[in-house]
């Protein structure tokens, strides 16, 4: 644990540096450019609060990619289950008439369900066909974006508007602004610790992870691999789906054209880098919803595009995975070294 | 006749760019690499492609720096996949992350647009009218009259093909793949194989990136590769490796690729037939699961 954090600063640090070079050979000026970034992120009121508000749908994408690689399924669907959360969230809010009370949880339950059923779809082509889920998921992605492009471009098109959305959700349903935060990081606070209970404290977090690391080891030992594979499916599809569903019933209120593409691949790199630990997804979502915030500001004040972002957050993961190995072998090898004198002794 | 002529060129127009980095994924298949950064690496393509046209206001040299510029892609995943051993699967995950961030980013900084980048100075590569066979009536117009790139794909499939069954580097490249350890025994290190396998592979992605940009059309759009990369992952998964059977699925993708063309303006709304290419790579990997388990029992 404190190997993992050491690698992951030094490596957040050194991306930082190579980031820092990108931006002097571009002429532009590093210290001014980052000190933008954290302004606007993390040491302004409202820029602090756009962050949590902007790590709701990272981190729950990061938590169900983290999930489903520490427990063996490669599910890269989070882009799809993401937007058929949303839908479900979306169908609910506009047709059904209900106070508070009863449909924030029915709109939750609905973006559950939406990000379930298509991963669900995924699991059930593997179980019956032996479809790799790692492509399924994928192909998955690209017809859950289309299929909701036409979503909003005919039946649900909303006729006021220019561009393909919807109508505005009932009000009901709108998820308030507590002291400038939104109140969907208190439901993606509470799903993440959710996670880390399931994942760390309980039996089925456990089976999951041993057939992570040693499939056949679990089923020697007892467990139900194959109903455990649909199992982790459905729970990381639906805690894709609820970050869907939470971003429409926090932010635009309503399935707009696109809703989801910048977040698209953001989960799995947040999984990647935090190598599918719970508490590092979370840390390292929060870090990047800071980096996502802070380019708007960033691109405000300085010269430099707020894509510069994109890149130094592929930087990061690249060093920090790599950094990890290879600081792993330094440590085996002092380890190592230790060892031998203390028996030559 | 008409229509059928327009399918078929359509077909084999959709199926070049996924040919090319099928091919290139299938030397990365054979050499036991589990590479993924094929999008990434057709996408930095597509850019440079772009780029190297518009500025050195040559389509050749336009081939040339998509070819440069998958290299690079290359390069950064051979110094962290092989010499760092970092995981294959992570390090294609965050070089495709990668692709598209830079691509992006530099749209903006170089050409300061969003979205898209299209302009008169950028070169097309030209298509090309194979003598002889174009004076031939229906073959000629079957055969000639494509893309220059088109036939390099052609050339680029037959070659590899030969490569990898009928050399001595095919077979150290296979050896790669079946057992490393036991090639590197025998005096040829696999990691160099691997290493070479990857360039193939990027110079392969770097045509089918100027494909997309300088002769499917002539512009660059943000992550403009639309999943192409994946495609020719499954496609080398499916047929694994071959590359006759690599052209035969890339021509089906091509199929219908060129029937979400033919299918546009109809009654189906566009949304619905732009998911025929991801819907079809489905039915194929459902076939092929059908075929194996026919095989095993």
């Amino acid at each position: 644990m404190r190997k993992q954090a050491l690698s992951g600063i030094l490596g957040v640090l050194a991306a930082f540096a190579i980031g820092a070079l990108v931006l002097a050979l571009q002429g532009f000026n590093p210290v001014a450019t980052y000190g933008a970034l954290l302004q606007y992120s993390l040491f302004s009121g409202s820029g602090f609060t756009a962050t949590l508000t902007r790590a709701v749908p990272l981190i729950l994408t990061g938590l169900s990619a983290s999930i489903a690689f520490a427990s063996g399924p490669v599910n890269l669907g989070q882009p799809g289950q993401l937007v058929m959360g949303a839908l479900g969230a979306t169908l609910v809010g506009l047709f059904v008439h209900l106070p508070s009370v009863f449909l924030v949880p029915l709109c939750i339950l609905a973006s559950l369900l939406g990000g379930a059923l298509w991963s669900g779809l995924a699991a059930l082509l593997k179980r019956a066909f032996a479809m790799d889920e790692f492509i399924v998921t994928l192909m998955l992605n690209f017809i859950a974006d289309y299929f909701a492009l036409w979503v909003i471009t005919y039946p649900l098109f909303d006729p006021s508007a220019s561009t393909p959305m919807t109508r505005p959700i009932s009000t009901a349903a709108w998820l308030p602004d507590l002291g400038g935060v939104n109140t969907s990081v208190l439901f993606m606070v509470l799903a993440a610790v959710v996670c880390w209970l399931i994942m760390s404290r309980g039996r089925s977090g456990y089976e999951w992870r041993m057939t992570g690391q040693n499939s056949l080891f679990a089923r020697i030992g007892g467990c139900k691999v194959d109903a455990n594979y649909v199992r982790v499916m459905l729970v990381t599809g639906a805690l894709a789906g609820l970050a869907g569903g939470l971003m429409i019933m926090g932010g635009p209120h309503r399935f707009v054209k696109g809703l989801g593409a910048n977040y698209a691949w953001d989960g799995i790199m947040i999984a990647v880098v935090a190598s599918n630990g719970i508490s590092g997804t979370f840390l390292y979502g929060l870090l990047f919803s800071a980096l996502q915030q802070g380019a708007i500001g960033m691109e405000l004040v300085t010269a430099v595009p707020s894509e510069f972002i994109d890149v130094l957050q592929a930087v990061i993961v690249l060093v920090v995975v790599a950094g990890r190995v290879s600081l792993n072998m330094v440590f085996d090898r002092l380890a190592t070294r230790r060892k031998l004198k203390e028996n030559t002794r | 006749m008409n229509v059928l002529f327009g399918l078929v060129s359509a077909m084999v127009v959709g199926a070049t760019p996924i040919l090319l980095a099928a091919i290139g994924g299938t030397f990365t298949f054979y050499a036991g690499i589990f590479n993924i950064a094929m999008e990434g690496m057709m996408l930095v393509g597509a850019f440079c492609a772009v780029l190297g046209s518009f500025f050195l206001h040559s389509w050749f040299l336009g081939i040339l720096c998509a070819v440069a510029g998958a290299l690079v892609m290359a390069g950064i995943f051979i110094l962290f996949a092989v010499k760092l051993h970092t995981d294959e699967f992570l390090t294609g995950i965050a070089l495709n992350l990668f692709a598209v961030g830079l691509t992006t980013f530099l749209l903006r900084d170089i050409f300061h647009v969003k979205g898209a980048f299209t302009d008169a100075g950028i070169r097309a590569i030209p298509a090309v009218k194979l003598p002889l066979i174009s004076g031939i009536p229906y073959l000629g117009s079957l055969l000639s009259g494509y893309n220059l790139i088109i036939y390099v794909a052609v050339l680029v499939t037959v070659l590899s093909a030969f490569v990898i069954f009928r050399t001595r580097f095919g077979l150290r490249l296979r050896g790669a793949g079946y057992n490393a350890a036991c090639l590197s025994s025998s005096g040829v290190p696999a990691s160099t194989i691997r290493i070479w396998s990857l360039i193939i592979c990027a110079v392969c992605c770097g045509l089918a990136g100027a494909y997309l940009s300088l002769g499917y059309v002539r512009l660059f759009a943000e992550n403009m590769s639309a999943g192409r990369g994946w495609i020719s992952l499954a496609a080398v998964i499916l047929v694994s490796g071959n590359p006759w059977g690599i052209g035969v699925i890339s021509l089906l993708f091509g199929f219908f690729d060129g029937l979400t063309v033919f299918l546009q303006g109809g009654r189906i709304p566009t949304q619905f037939t732009a998911m025929i290419p991801y819907v079809a790579t489905l039915v194929s990997l459902y076939l092929y699961s059908v075929r194996k388990k026919r095989r095993q029992a």
